[in-house]
């Protein structure tokens, strides 16, 4: 079973997250990058699954800048395989047509009985990736699963919707999207940070995909306006000295929001 | 034929289990409306749906039976309405489901997609969609580079209303694209939800913390919500600590909410939980912890212990209602 | 209490451009343990350290041990569910040799991941400090099958091991020890006697404790001439390597100590327990010395991570305790703002700063020290390792002692509260200036071992490349020439009280000893100032983000903290006179 894993590189969300508001792209400086959370979850769910399948290939896929390499070696510490990522100048800035172009290109490179990406990252917070590569690539999509089950032909699990909760399968090969209710990342240890070393590597160029970034015949999305809104600071604070829950209703129904 | 006017804005609604429009059509009408004519788009055999769409603001309706299979049914009704409607943008919901279909019909199409919209508008050129991303640090706003584009609209973000139309429609005839599909094996409906308003696009929203120490203790925050008639949420910490279900989670990866009113219950406010609440007009905090940093971005905080502060303000409120 | 957080960047900077860490990475055996693996390796562990082994200091400190009347002691829960996970993700075989199944990084890696392990739970530290001790004597004198049936499980970390000096009678002096090793015909021996201050005696944490046992053969000569090491597993091992008999060997009691709670401070008592010899007969000291600059320095650090620990918690409190107005504001202020305040927390943290380099630094000499090609760099390395150990060992004790208190300080009176979190780590910090050797131990090895070597040349030499900073200093501005000055003289000091020192201990070695603690200290303050500068220098010349802050703890040090080494040239070379002037007098 080739199982493939897409990580990656966010800004922290502990930390200060910017926008450049020159282009509209996040300023790496601004923040420690870090990879998405949603991605280790999703490669523990790869890693859960190996465990009992030892003849299991996790393959971490990634597309982002350079110096993300990094953070996508810790998947290979925690135990992933290997690592494919597509980095190409071209791609700074890509909308989400282009980047779901560039990973189904990848992933028909690397080959996959499975993919399996985060619901939506913290810094997009879009969602939509993994239906756009399901589409690319021909296969069924079971997205935003709260529970995965997965057997040798098919993947299963229970999706948390609006006004109830499904459970819906799919057979091989098959794209699915998991939610933070899955379990945290085992966490790297030495062993694994010294077996990473040895682990292939592999960097893509568009080129190498067969991608072409620009294209006057595909039309994409661009920023056309980035603002910051201002920082919210303080107002009252007080200490409960015996009426602060009168002076909380006061408060409220004199600004009518009671 | 029917005419879908000179800026048709093709808007795919969703319907519940129980045939009713689901609470985000509104806003999706009413966004539409606000840059075109609202042509909804139902994949829904149940009675009414289409005059339910009118009501709300739909010009034109479209309807399309139900497939089986997940997902790829709609998106090929989605494709068969694009091609009948030539609409200058697709609106879809930015919900679970919402967002599968957009994601794959903007691929099939070739078409660009953009996400989690707060807003649209046009200028000389265009659609613009609004958006407000970083936990609403920064505001964007994007466009196709030609064309028309999908978009995802965040639920609740809306509070634009269509007028009422009168009820057109027409059955819409898909040929089905025969992709591979997944299967919906079974649904659980959820037991009915409360007179209490939906988290998602409440004018007030009260949330607990971790501070409320159990789920029987959360009860307090659904008091003080429904003396103030607001909605009900929690931070990560109250959701995973068992107090209420995953739904209730306000924050980065939660639901987002830009209220009036955030009322802070025992939430220290992280920065996750701030992402999803500090858009909002109003936030008051209550909270032992004198350093959470809730309190930075309170407009009224108050350091005590929420189990002695909230009763009193609920007496206090109870108060001045009679 | 604040939540522990790793400081990461300043380990990497102080590695990378202040202690030579790169150098070592060139060595041979050393090639894997490149800088950015060991970064990522620190990564990794500063959160495994974070997660699973911070939240059990408090539990431990709370819940302490127990000791049951069956001669067995329960550690807490939380303690053991953090020591399997410790196991399994073999942390603990990082800094251990190849042979035997470690992962064979240098010493002053281990130390890195010493500081994290330590600040976020002292007690719980010591467990496998005090295994990697015994691993260390093994693999240096152990036999072969000494060796094999006991190092690749103390190496895991799944056995455990202790060390037993100490015994009622014979603490600094152990020289008096009188436990006894009775030869068998077997080979083995027959070991009785009684030990005390056991860290980790007994325990319920692995399966098997190794035991190492200072004890006296019969006809051994006097003193510490006559003192033998010896192997004494608390299970007997079986040829296939499981655990059998359970030998002669038990706790007494448990301590009730002012801290370290969750360690377990045994009385421990031999019975004709069965020991393997290690190394030779009369040779037991020379064995402790081999460990015995790792052990110090490792002591030190204890200091220097409690130091850090506190200094998180009392930052935290600073910035958010509102207290009156400071000068100049309208607002009510929280009492960061507030000068004598910044005062305690400059101290700690240009004090952790320097400190952290000082131990490092000692890491990478000890590993040029065992694995740099050329001999004669191997010499002089041992040298300087053996000069500043004794420096690292009391300096950083003392300091952990006087940091955690100014942390708790500057808590005010929740500081005193003990659920506040912070006095903790002051009462767990008192017994790194006691054990290993005490500091007075220290000062007197200093004046009496260390300075002598080479009739004083090591130590002078030092000093000289101490003072050859100058010149880069001199080039570096303006910026630096408060730095500068104040180096230029106190090193000046420590030179004159170092001649001082070598000149009178040939006639008077009393007077000697006498002035050993505050010199001991004036080395310390020295060697710290010129860490700061030089590590200033080097941010500065970088270019690094770091350096405007390094720029300011190196000049508040130097102006504001160096200075005191004048002070205690005084009371170095006061002589023994005064000391001795008075008997003792009952309490007028």
């Amino acid at each position: 079973m080739k199982i493939v894993v897409l990580v990656k590189e966010v800004p922290d969300t502990y930390g200060d997250r910017r926008l450049d508001l020159e282009t509209g792209i996040v300023d790496r400086a601004a923040s420690d990058a870090v990879l998405d959370e949603i991605g280790e979850r999703s490669l523990e769910v790869a890693l859960s699954y190996a465990d009992g399948h030892p003849d299991t290939e996790i393959v971490l896929l990634s597309m982002g800048p350079e110096s993300a390499q990094a953070s996508i070696r810790r998947g290979l510490a925690m135990g992933a395989s290997s690592a494919v990522q597509v980095v190409d100048e071209a791609l700074l800035g890509a909308d989400l047509g282009l980047t779901s172009e560039v990973l189904a290109a990848a992933l028909q490179h690397t080959g996959f009985d499975l993919v399996i990406a985060g619901n939506e990252s913290t810094d997009g917070s879009g969602g939509v990736i993994p239906a756009m590569l399901a589409e690319r690539l021909g296969v069924p999509q079971l997205t935003a699963l709260a529970s995965v089950e997965i057997t040798d032909a098919s993947v299963s699990g229970r999706r948390v919707l609006d006004d109830g909760v499904a459970t819906v399968s799919a057979s091989l090969p098959a794209v699915i999207s998991i939610t933070e209710s899955l379990p945290d990342a085992r966490m790297a240890n030495i062993k694994g940070i010294m077996a990473a070393k040895k682990k292939p590597y592999e960097v893509l160029s568009l080129a190498d995909l067969g991608v072409v970034a620009e294209r006057e015949d595909a039309p994409r999305s661009i920023m056309i306006a980035v603002s910051e809104r201002p920082p919210r600071g303080a107002g009252v604070k007080i200490v409960d000295e015996g009426d602060a829950g009168e002076q909380l209703a006061e408060f409220l129904v004199q600004n009518r929001l009671a | 034929m029917a005419d879908f006017g000179s800026n048709p804005i093709l808007t795919l609604l969703e319907v519940r289990a129980d045939g009713q429009l689901a609470k985000s059509a509104a806003g999706m009408l009413g966004a539409a409306a606000q840059i075109g004519s609202p042509v909804a788009l139902l994949v829904s055999d149940a009675e009414g749906v289409a005059e339910q769409a009118a009501s709300l603001g739909a010009q034109q309706v479209l309807v399309a039976e139900p497939g089986a299979e997940l997902t790829v049914p709609v998106v090929d009704a989605l494709a068969a309405a694009f091609e009948l409607v030539q609409p200058d943008a697709v609106l879809v919901s930015n919900s679970v489901d919402g967002r599968d279909v957009g994601g794959r019909f903007s691929a099939r199409a070739g078409l660009p997609i953009a996400v989690d919209a707060v807003g649209l508008s046009r200028d000389e050129e265009g659609v613009v969609v609004h958006h407000s991303v970083f936990g609403g640090a920064f505001n964007v706003d994007s466009a196709a580079t030609f064309g028309p584009l999908v978009v995802t609209l965040r639920e609740g973000a809306v509070d634009a209303r269509a007028e009422a139309a009168p009820a057109q429609s027409q059955q819409l005839t898909v040929t089905p694209s025969g992709a591979r599909a997944a299967t919906i094996e079974s649904f659980e409906a959820e037991v009915a939800a409360s007179s209490r308003p939906e988290l998602r696009g409440a004018a007030k929203v009260v949330s607990g913390g971790r501070g409320l120490g159990s789920a029987e203790k959360f009860e307090l925050v659904e008091q003080l919500a429904d003396v103030l008639g607001a909605a009900v949420g929690a931070s990560r910490a109250a959701v995973d600590a068992g107090y209420v279900p995953h739904s209730y989670q306000v924050g980065q990866t939660g639901v987002s909410v830009s209220p009036q009113l955030y009322v802070a219950l025992g939430i220290s406010g992280a920065i996750q939980h701030k992402a999803g609440m500090q858009t909002a007009k109003t936030i008051v905090a209550i909270n032992k912890d004198a350093d959470a940093p809730i309190f930075e971005i309170a407009d009224f905080g108050v350091v005590g212990d929420l189990f002695t502060v909230v009763p009193q303000l609920i007496a206090a409120l109870e108060a001045r209602k009679a | 209490m604040a939540e522990y957080r790793p400081p990461l960047t300043d380990l990497r900077f102080a590695l990378e451009h202040v202690v030579g860490y790169p150098e070592i990475s060139a060595l041979p055996g050393y090639e894997h343990a490149d800088l950015d693996t060991v970064v990522e390796l620190l990564e990794s562990y500063g959160e495994f350290v974070t997660k699973v082994i911070a939240p059990t200091n408090r539990i431990g400190d709370t819940e302490g041990v127990q000791y049951h009347p069956d001669g067995s002691v329960t550690v807490p829960q939380a303690f053991k569910d953090a020591y399997r996970t410790y196991v399994e993700t073999g942390w603990g075989s990082v800094p251990m040799p190849q042979e035997f199944g470690g992962e064979g990084f240098p010493r002053t890696v281990g130390l890195a991941m010493q500081e994290m392990i330590t600040s976020a739970n002292m007690s719980f530290a010591l467990g496998p400090l005090l295994t990697q001790g015994a691993i260390e004597a093994l693999t240096a004198v152990g036999t072969e099958e000494l060796q094999r049936r006991f190092l690749p499980k103390m190496v895991t970390g799944e056995w455990a091991g202790t060390m037993n000096l100490t015994e009622p009678q014979a603490g600094s002096d152990v020289g008096a020890l009188t436990t006894r090793a009775v030869p068998r015909e077997d080979g083995t021996y027959a070991i009785t006697g009684q030990k005390i201050f056991i860290s980790f005696g007994e325990h319920d944490l692995t399966d098997q404790i190794v035991h190492l046992v200072l004890a006296r053969t019969p006809d051994a000569p006097e003193g510490t001439r006559g003192i033998s090491c010896f192997v004494v597993p608390k299970f007997l091992v079986n040829e296939d390597g499981t655990l059998g008999e359970r030998n002669g060997v038990r706790a007494l009691s448990v301590e009730h100590k002012m801290g370290i709670h969750g360690s377990p401070t045994c009385v421990m008592s031999y019975e004709g327990a069965t020991g393997y010899l290690l190394g030779e007969e009369n040779r037991g000291m020379s064995i402790m010395f081999i460990m015995m600059n790792t052990a110090r320095t490792s002591v030190g650090l204890e200091g220097v991570a409690l130091a850090e620990r506190a200094y998180q918690d009392a930052l935290a409190y600073a910035k958010q305790r509102i207290q009156g107005r400071a000068p100049g504001s309208s607002e009510p202020s929280p009492i960061i703002d507030f000068p004598d305040v910044r005062r305690m927390l400059l101290t700690q943290q240009a004090s952790i700063a320097a400190l952290r380099r000082l131990i490092l630094l000692h890491g990478v000499q000890v590993d040029l020290s065992t694995h740099h090609p050329d001999a004669a760099v191997r010499e002089r390395a041992s040298e300087v390792v053996a000069l500043l150990t004794p420096i690292c060992k009391s300096f950083g004790s003392d300091q952990g002692i006087e940091l955690t208190s100014l942390a708790l300080q500057v808590h005010g009176g929740s500081g005193y509260i003990e659920e506040t979190g912070v006095a903790q780590h002051y009462r767990d910090a008192r017994i790194a200036a006691i054990y290993e050797g005490t500091n007075g131990i220290q000062a007197a090895d200093l004046v009496g071992r260390k300075l002598p070597v080479r009739d004083g040349a090591s130590a002078l030499e030092f000093i000289e490349q101490l003072q050859a900073l100058d010149s880069d200093l001199a080039g570096a501005g303006e910026d630096f020439a408060a730095i500068r000055s104040q180096l230029e003289t106190q090193l000046g000091t420590l030179k004159r009280t170092t001649q001082w020192m070598l000149r009178t201990g040939v006639s008077d070695p009393r007077a000697v000893l006498a002035g050993s603690s505050p010199y001991l200290r004036m080395w310390g303050l020295c060697v710290c100032a010129w860490l700061l500068a030089k590590s200033a220098l080097a941010a500065a010349s970088v270019g690094d983000e770091s350096a405007a802050e390094q720029l300011v703890l190196a000049r508040f040090y130097a102006q504001q903290i160096l200075p005191q080494v004048s002070g205690l040239e005084s009371a170095a070379v006061a002589g023994a006179d005064d000391l001795y002037a008075l008997d003792a007098v009952p309490v007028r």
